[in-house]
């Protein structure tokens, strides 16, 4: 009998694990998709807000796409329990599902501040693909739109709100912007930037409490004035969809714990993306790391070795970039770690900012600002990651590093990081292009 | 597959192949938009180009949200200009630093291999570019680690 896989969760993760069962089997498996939404990409929902794509665009795997890989799909469909013992899965309808092994790939959802109000009409969410639709239909040019917190979900909207001829206030319980993602100084250059192109920002500000007042919300605080808006965004957090595992007897931490080959507590049962807490690249533990390319190489690796291959995973590394009206914010690995040995460098003329953090002689975190139109910027962007990914040793680079963190391309060659990098492979082969995951038969 | 091979022992630092680059990329001669970058080293006394090395994992390509990243028929990776959204993941993915991003259009681009006839090859007057049947490899790593070494010493 064909084994039976069965993948719990259509998002990136669970997508990017079917794709490569098909690839790597040797011999045909079953494959069954359960997944609340049809999947589709979350990254390219804030394109989708701004209308420079269609709809049609965000979806990753239609049904024709399922059909072809031979997937058996319940879209629409939640997973309620896992019976681990028996091997079985039950959906919101009462449907049993049995399998030889599963992925758990549920992902995360969006968490509102708990503050009276927040389920008021207006009082938006931006995380999936209803929550994006709802808002589209909330914003009009001349829209006043409130965002409450200043991460990094709010900023992958920004542009797209200000695009649609709304203005836009961000308020931020933080006495700064981007507590998560970047440091002091460059949170205070990038609200510099942005107050300069005409957003309103107001940290340290504590919500309490949205009202209704004649069709618009008034946002209340703690302490100063109100906000009065026609649409509010909470980007407030998002939390692991973990709860209905309850009973299941999978060990969880922050996350789903999952061994190198994203096996979790219990056999036969794997988890990948957000919801798994899986090795870290650059500190060696585990960690959630909740972002695209962690939940693509979790499903791929995931994927690999539900169709019998043994493929170890290095690790994911965290890393974010979101460009804000032109001004490119990213930061890769350990960037807040207060034992590593710290080089910064700003030119404030130029809106360009690196901080490197080192461990011994090795690049273990970065963070770097700079015009989305400066070219260095991006090259800059992609060296940092490979200094960070291959843990190359920096050797006397470290030291001229130290002194001008803005001088990396000599470094990065000097040091072989493209040789180190070369062989590797999340995969152990070359990667398969899109068009190419083989079709059923 | 035929790769760019770099011999930057060669390399004078005539900057034809960003010319050219940028003209197959864009139609324009704008070297700011070549994905072909010739290197100063030493204080501009040596020169070595730099471009995507067409690596096997494709880190670019498994890491777009939408499938805009495939494979053309040199072997290159090249962004699908009409599925790009232009939300950058591609130029963290990237751990060469090979990828670029138009802010005008909103779109990544790489190089793509001129679909099998690289322009910079063709430029360059010295061969320091050629497009040969090898295994890609870190064309610019020993010749940048021994000429560099004296900007080493020197600031030490």
């Amino acid at each position: 009998m064909a084994t039976r896989h069965l993948i719990i969760g259509g998002g990136t993760a669970g997508v990017n694990a079917i794709r490569t069962i098909r690839e790597e089997e040797r011999e045909r498996s079953e494959i069954t998709l359960v997944s609340a939404e049809k999947p589709y990409s979350r990254m390219v929902l804030p394109y989708y807000l701004d209308r420079s794509i269609a709809e049609s665009r965000v979806f990753t795997a239609t049904a024709a796409v399922l059909a072809g890989w031979g997937v058996k799909a319940f879209l629409g469909r939640r997973a309620v329990s896992l019976d681990t013992r028996a091997g079985a899965c039950v959906l919101d309808d009462g449907t049993r599902v049995e399998y030889d092994d599963c992925l758990i790939a549920t992902g995360s959802s969006a968490v509102k501040a708990p503050v009276p109000g927040a389920d008021l009409p207006g009082v938006h969410a931006f995380w999936t693909l209803d929550q994006c639709r709802d808002l589209i239909a909330g914003i009009r040019p001349g829209s006043h739109v409130a965002m409450v917190g200043a991460g990094f979900i709010s900023f992958t909207i920004l542009n797209s709100i200000l695009a649609l001829g709304a203005r836009l206030t961000i308020v931020e319980i933080a006495p700064r912007i981007l507590p998560r993602m970047v440091d002091e100084t460059a949170a205070r250059m990038v609200q510099q930037w942005l107050t300069r192109h005409g957003v309103t920002i107001r940290t340290d500000a504590r919500l309490v409490k949205i009202e209704e007042r004649q069709g618009r919300r008034r946002l209340r605080f703690a302490k100063g004035g109100d906000v009065l808006a026609d649409a509010v965004v909470m980007a407030t957090g998002i939390r692991p969809n973990l709860d209905w595992l309850k009973g299941s007897g999978i060990r969880v931490n922050q996350g789903i714990v999952v061994d190198d080959r994203l096996r979790s507590s219990v056999p036969a049962v794997y988890a990948a993306g957000d919801v798994a807490e899986g090795p870290d690249r650059v500190s060696g533990g585990a960690a959630v790391h909740a972002i695209e390319p962690t939940a693509q190489e979790h499903g791929r690796v995931a994927g690999a070795n539900m169709a019998g291959r043994d493929v170890r995973y290095a690790g994911s590394l965290v890393m974010n970039i979101v460009e804000v009206c032109h001004l490119d914010v990213a930061s890769f690995g350990a960037w807040d770690d207060g034992r590593a040995e710290v080089a910064v460098a700003a030119r404030p003329e130029r809106d360009a900012y690196r901080k490197l953090l080192f461990t011994g002689d090795r690049l273990t975190g970065a963070i770097i600002l700079g015009p989305s139109s400066d070219i260095w910027t991006s090259n800059d962007v992609g060296m940092l990651k490979g200094l960070v990914q291959s843990q190359v040793p920096l050797g006397p680079w470290k030291a001229h590093l130290i002194r001008n963190p803005f001088d990396l391309k000599p470094a990065y060659l000097a040091v072989r990081a493209a040789g180190r990098l070369l062989p590797e492979t999340v995969l152990g082969r070359p990667a398969k292009a899109p068009g190419q995951t083989p079709v059923a038969v | 597959m035929r790769v760019l091979k770099i011999t930057p022992e060669r390399c004078t630092g005539c900057l034809r192949c960003e010319l050219a680059c940028s003209y197959m990329q864009t139609g324009e001669f704008q070297p700011a938009r070549s994905v072909i970058r010739v290197s100063p080293l030493e204080g501009h006394t040596s020169y070595a180009p730099y471009t995507c090395v067409q690596c096997a994992e494709a880190w670019c390509m498994t890491a777009c949200p939408v499938g805009a990243i495939d494979i053309n028929a040199a072997g290159a990776k090249d962004v699908a200009d009409d599925r790009c959204v232009g939300c950058k993941l591609c130029t963290i993915a990237c751990p060469y630093g090979t990828m670029f991003y138009d802010p005008g259009r909103r779109k990544a681009f790489k190089c793509d291999l001129c679909g099998g006839d690289p322009a910079c090859a063709q430029a360059c007057p010295t061969a320091a570019i050629t497009y040969e049947e090898v295994a890609t490899a870190d064309w610019l790593g020993d010749f940048a680690a021994e000429r560099t070494a004296r900007v080493l010493v020197g600031v030490a």
